[in-house]
């Protein structure tokens, strides 16, 4: 039931176009008199001065390295003239659209060429299903949405085009006819989630990981779903939804043991603000029939991807055979640019300018206008608690998402939300219904928090509501209620991985500014002074990740890293190569980030839609040893750590095992039969010496010459599969079976060619955990004081606290920074930024950031902040993710300290200082 | 149009012509190819964009470039990412950036950069006392957006840079 | 019949400067999308009462007064407002010692000796705060004209001062050529010359 992230058509060639044909670019090739684009982008983190960063040095003396900085005379090969491209988009979703009208633009600022509905219309484009909706509006129709495509306008010179945006900023070229009012359209997902435990252990009476996820079969005359079962409803939506309402009606009219609060929560449209706008660059050679594209994306597979079956049918003219995808660092994602339909009008505007390298690159105005925002939600929920125990007896929310006008990620964001709103919690009943609707609203998609955000934040301040009605301290009422190990979740499959709540609260509880908050309270004189917490948990995956890494040693023994990862500023070209370097002994001396074109020898192919596949589709198709349920995904939903790193990690090893391993037998002369020969596992690396103990040290590069000469395996090409757990495969590999978490895997010898290796046993996991709401999630949980200034009703952020867990740390530095980041960025989400949805909104193109606030280091309690990671729970757990969860108590806490400070409780955002000022008064 | 001749980075550009309607923003990206110099907002509002100006006088500021005409900078001399590290040898901000894991994505990392060492050089004239360093780094980078690292480690970077010379930039 | 076209014209003035003061109150400039215009002082020679006339003058003068393009430096906090919405200056600034801004953010250094349309950058040389003596935010117009022509509270000012400064400063001036997206002040700075002028002649009385 799960949406696929991706639902098109996936192997190698797309529609029939060959995909990324490129290769690894030739160090010192003779024609090269400038550095290739992978050559730049391909980074020596052994050559960065002090220990930091992959990227470190490249991004501190102003490499060209995003996607916004490259030209076409940056590429070898290109003509060397850089045209651009102007998108117009719509800024009126209620009127007819009756056309373009150019007239403002004087004669050295005219377009060359326009590409309008019309030009599509003829073309045989077609728009891939996850973008359903015109590319471009046509003239006669209302725009589906604000800030919808209108028509692209191709400059042959920059001049020109900068000429024609500033006159086209202050007069649009758009002309609107009659009133016909937005334009309805269907929701995008209505989903019930009805959990009933069995009494005293037994197992559940209803789930919806056993029982399924409940679809209402009903909608009334507004579109509207009838959430109520009746005569017309199939009999499997009545048996829960009976349930669900049975649960209602206990909560509408509780005994008097039972506390119920039954509040409602609204939150705001927010962008995410990376701060390069989105941009890309285009050439379409029609004489080699070739579309070399660069772009910048969170899913470099999946917008290759969707230009190809854009393309796939279009009319020669305009029909690469062959696609070029190279995809760039970019500044900043958080969702923001997974799976935007922004590369599509970059592949449009080369198709129509033929054999003109184009650009296309939004300014901020633009961003705002058309990029992806995160869904505001209106929340009601209601709870019931037993006033003796504590104990949550039963749970009821409702959420409506507005997703805007295109459906995008709404579905997943809505079942994700949904399936969180219980967060740590374990509740015996519960029932939650969400409704992502449409409207003519920018649309919604990806973003850092993907609904939990939302619904945790209505949660964590309900339970603080709750613990001061019950008169129980919340952090206690939180404790009373955890989900334990081996628990089950909302969906009724359990946590599959460490819980460390339970600590987090101790922590908290522990901690100064929780334990002082009363005696800074009643000292601090002139201010109000608040103190709240929160703790919540967040999902990483999505259900259906994959990683692809290619891992080569050279004989000198520097290392070569390739990873589809994208590296968004999360550092993950860091976190995998301080993972390898644990490995093979040495820090990699060449990290690709974003590459999808590296791995051709693993020859993947794949069918179906992973998340919609059955068992007995995924049995047969398994069969195919080049068969995986998916080839790659997005970087994005937290997964940098966890899945990011797993397919170059897992060549490593095997690289170690089946190559330094024994060069360093040989070279210490141990025999084969020799019982040492067994303990790989126990050597180690130190300062580039692999030591295992009892034996000399040996040099890195020595063991690296010696596998190369010994023709063991210097190259391992991965690919890595995860369903909330790890597809597994054994291979074959000198004499025995190689077992490990991948499902591909292709090898070199020395400096041989690769060889691609059948895998001898695969377990991909069962189809069924697909109906899991969360599996892997990691908690995190915060701390934070704040003042209120009286007469301003200014809020001050005193100090603050977040403790998180993300068992091994691959890069301390990193997951700091990720919860410093996530900090900030909670912080302007309760406090600064809002969207207005419609007419007012960023879909009118006067956006920036003089009314769009983010927050400043002003903002924040820069030196205030503690961050504290909580060890593994061992040596050998794995990494967890955690780039979205730490910023999320950051926002409930804030609102709990608030109503801490002013005894009032907030429940829309952002909170203003002209709200607080209004309740003090 | 006209013609503007400047030094970028200690290096003699010009005379270019340039339209009296281009940013210098676009004169850097788009003219020269000069990429480091970031584009964020173009209305002065994240300073991705800023350079260092120098001044014949012996002082600097850092200039956003997005909302200044390009023929403004006709006879000044700027500084730029791109002109920090000399010979191959990173500044000691550079430096402390990197160690520090000062920034995420990078993208605001020119500007940040720029302002810290305008900083630093206007410290060497005019010293602040230590119980005014944060406060002092707090203002003079405020006005540089970063969406990625909450600023923590910018911050620290820089005093880090200060407190390792306090007699050259502390009262 | 002349004359009572004309109060009724007064009348609506009035309530004009009234609805404006209600702005002020809420701490906001107000904001205007419509190019405002200005009756010229000979309009109001009709009015036989000396205080009625310099209120009646008053009155126009204050649809200048609180333009956005004056607030937004008359600025409460030290810290400048922008836009026709009149939202707090980003990046945040501040006045400074000598109203230029603080050391690491000058005004000049973004706002310069002219306005750059293609970015919506305004400027003129000089650029900077008016001193905090002078600040309206959060005044009502009453409060704000007493405070204008008392030398104590303006900082020293005389009558002749404000008449050249509304009259003949540049960067007042500036406030009727503020460039592509910000609405100019109403009218003219000649007529506001004029009704600053002569609303001195006629008392300089404060509503």
């Amino acid at each position: 039931m799960r949406l696929s992230r991706r639902d098109f058509l996936r192997t190698g060639s797309v529609s029939g176009i060959a995909l990324t044909l490129s290769k690894i670019g030739i160090p010192g090739a003779a024609l090269a008199e400038q550095p290739s684009f992978f050559e730049r982008e391909t980074l020596n983190g052994a050559e960065v001065p002090v220990r930091g960063r992959v990227d470190g040095l490249a991004k501190v003396t102003g490499a060209k390295l995003y996607v916004s900085d490259f030209r076409a005379a940056d590429m070898p090969g290109w003509p060397p003239q850089t045209s651009h491209a102007l998108l117009v988009r719509a800024t009126d979703a209620s009127h007819v659209y009756d056309g373009l009208n150019l007239d403002a633009l004087g004669a050295n600022a005219r377009p060359d060429v326009v590409v309008t509905a019309a030009e599509l219309a003829t073309s045989g484009v077609r728009v891939p299903h996850f973008y359903e909706g015109n590319l471009l509006c046509p003239v006669g129709t209302t725009p589906l949405y604000l800030g919808q495509p209108v028509a692209l306008l191709l400059f042959e010179t920059f001049d020109a085009y900068d000429r024609a945006r500033t006159a086209l900023r202050d007069h649009s070229p758009l002309r609107f006819g009659a009133e016909t009012g937005p334009l309805p359209g269907a929701n995008y997902a209505t989903l019930r989630f009805t959990r009933v435990a069995g009494a005293d252990g037994a197992p559940d009476v209803y789930s919806p990981l056993r029982d399924g996820w409940l679809n209402p079969p009903l909608e009334d005359s507004d579109g509207r779903p009838i959430w109520q079962p009746g005569p017309k409803t199939d009999e499997a939506y009545t048996r829960g939804a009976a349930l669900g309402e049975d649960i209602r009606s206990a909560l509408a009219s509780p005994d008097a043991g039972l506390l119920v609060l039954d509040r409602n929560f609204e939150t705001q449209s927010v962008d995410p603000m990376f701060l390069e706008p989105e941009c890309g660059l285009a050439w379409y050679a029609p004489d080699k029939q070739a579309l070399e594209i660069v772009l910048g994306v969170q899913s470099p597979y999946e917008a290759a991807s969707a230009v190809a079956f854009m393309l796939g049918e279009a009319e020669t003219a305009i029909r690469p055979a062959r696609i070029d995808g190279r995809f760039a660092y970019i500044g900043g994602g958080f969702g923001g640019r997974d799976h935007t339909p922004f590369p599509l009008y970059v592949a449009l505007a080369a198709v129509f300018f033929p054999g003109k390298p184009i650009r296309l690159a939004h300014d901020r105005f633009q961003q705002f206008q058309g990029g992806i925002k995160r869904h505001p939600f209106r929340i009601r929920s209601q709870i019931g608690i037993d006033k003796t125990s504590g104990r949550i007896a039963a749970f009821a929310g409702d959420h409506i998402l507005d997703g805007g006008g295109l459906a995008n990620y709404s579905a997943s964001v809505a079942i994700v939300g949904a399936t969180a709103a219980i967060g740590i919690y374990d509740i015996p009943k519960v029932d939650v219904t969400t409704v992502a609707e449409h409207s003519h609203g920018v649309t919604a998609g990806s973003m850092r928090g993907y609904g939990t955000l939302q619904t945790m934040t209505a949660l964590e301040t309900l339970i603080d509501e709750a613990a001061v009605e019950l008169k129980i301290d919340p952090i206690e009422l939180r404790r009373r209620n955890l989900l334990k190990t081996g628990g089950p979740s909302m969906t009724g499959n359990p946590w599959t991985v460490s819980v460390r709540t339970p600590e987090i609260l101790d922590k908290l509880e522990a901690h100064p500014i929780w334990r002082k908050r009363s005696m800074h309270k009643a000292t601090t004189v002139g201010t109000l002074v608040g103190t709240g917490t929160a703790c919540c948990t967040k999902d990483y995956g999505t259900g259906a990740d994959c990683s692809l890494g290619r891992v080569e040693l050279a004989p000198d023994g520097s290392i070569t890293i390739h990873t589809d990862s994208v590296e968004m500023g999360n550092g993950i070209g860091t976190a995998v190569a301080r993972r390898i370097e644990a490995i093979l002994g040495r820090a990699a001396s060449a990290v690709a980030v974003a590459r999808i074109d590296t791995y051709d020898e693993l020859e993947l192919s794949t069918t179906g839609d992973p998340y919609t596949i059955t068992q007995d589709q995924q049995d047969a198709a398994a069969k195919n040893p080049r068969w995986v349920p998916e080839i790659s995904t997005a970087s994005t939903a937290s997964i940098g750590a966890h899945v990011g790193t797993q397919a170059s990690a897992q060549a490593a090893r095997i690289i170690f095992r089946f190559g330094m391993w024994p060069a360093a037998l040989a070279l210490w002369g141990i025999a084969p039969a020799d019982p040492r020969a067994f303990l790989f596992e126990q050597a180690f690396w130190q300062g580039e010496e692999l030591i295992l103990s009892g034996l000399p040290p040996l040099a890195q590069a020595d063991v690296a010459a010696k596998a190369h000469e010994q023709e063991g395996v210097t190259g391992a090409i991965a690919h890595a599969f995860s369903r909330w757990a790890w597809a597994q495969a054994a291979f074959p590999i000198d004499d025995m079976q190689w077992t490990a978490d991948i499902d591909a895997l292709s090898i070199r010898r020395g400096s041989g060619s690769y060889k691609l290796l059948d895998r001898s046993f695969v377990f991909f996991p069962p189809t069924d955990y697909n109906r899991i709401g969360t599996s892997f999630t990691s908690s995190c949980g915060t701390v934070v004081r704040i003042e209120i200034d009286r007469a301003s009703g200014a809020l001050h952020i005193v100090e603050a606290y977040s403790v998180l867990e993300c068992g091994e740390v691959l890069v301390t530095e990193l997951v700091e920074g990720q919860a410093q980041g996530g900090f900030a960025m909670g912080v302007g989400y309760a406090l600064l930024e809002t969207l207005p949805r419609f007419e007012d909104g960023p879909g009118n193109g006067k956006w920036n950031l003089g009314d769009y606030i983010v927050a400043r280091a002003s903002d924040l309690p820069i030196h205030n902040l503690e961050i504290e990671v909580l060890p593994p729970v061992s040596p050998k757990e794995p990494p967890k993710g955690i780039a979205e969860v730490v910023m999320i108590p950051i926002v409930p806490a804030l609102l709990n300290a608030i109503h801490d400070a002013t005894g009032h409780r907030f429940r829309s955002l952002p909170v203003t200082p002209d709200m607080i000022k209004g309740v003090l008064t | 149009m006209s013609a503007i001749s400047l030094k970028i980075n200690g290096k003699d550009h010009g005379p270019i012509e340039v339209r009296d309607d281009l940013s210098m923003n676009d004169f850097l990206r788009e003219v020269l190819g000069m990429t480091g110099t970031k584009f964020g907002c173009g209305a002065a509002q994240c300073l991705s964009c800023a350079v260092i100006v120098d001044d014949p006088d012996g002082t600097s500021a850092t200039m956003p470039t997005c909302t200044a005409p390009a023929m403004n900078f006709d006879g000044k001399s700027i500084r730029t990412v791109e002109g920090h590290a000399s010979n191959g040898q990173l500044t000691a901000l550079q430096e402390a950036f990197i160690r520090h894991f000062a920034f995420q994505c990078g993208y605001c990392t020119a500007g940040f950069l720029n302002e810290a060492q305008v900083l630093l050089e206007r410290l060497e004239h005019q010293p602040v006392a230590r119980e005014a360093l944060e406060q002092t780094i707090l203002v003079a980078l405020d006005g540089h957006l970063c969406r990625c690292t909450g600023y923590v480690r910018y911050h620290e970077a820089v005093r880090d840079v200060i407190l390792a010379q306090p007699a050259r930039y502390l009262l | 019949m002349k004359s009572d076209c004309k109060r009724l014209i007064l009348a609506f003035l009035f309530s004009c400067a009234a609805i404006i003061a209600a702005n002020l109150m809420a701490g906001k400039a107000l904001a205007g999308s419509l190019r405002l215009t200005l009756a010229p002082a000979e309009n109001f020679a009709g009015i036989a009462n000396a205080k009625a006339h310099s209120l009646a003058l008053f009155a126009e003068i204050g649809k200048v007064l609180t333009s956005p393009r004056c607030m937004n430096c008359h600025a409460a906090n030290d810290r400048p407002r922008q836009g026709d919405s009149g939202r707090l200056h980003q990046p945040p600034v501040f006045r400074g010692p000598d109203g230029l801004g603080l050391p690491a953010m000058r005004c000049p250094i973004c706002h310069l000796a002219t306005n750059f349309d293609p970015a919506r950058m305004p400027g003129n040389k000089p650029w900077l705060m008016a001193p905090s003596e002078m600040t309206w935010e959060g005044k009502t117009l009453s409060q704000i004209c007493v405070q204008m022509r008392d030398p104590k509270l303006n900082g020293g000012k005389s009558l002749a001062d404000l008449v050249h400064h509304i009259g003949d400063d540049e960067l007042v001036g500036w406030g009727w050529n503020p460039g592509i997206g910000r609405t100019p002040a109403p009218g003219t700075q000649e007529q506001a010359k004029a009704l600053v002028q002569t609303w001195v002649d006629t008392g300089a009385e404060c509503p």
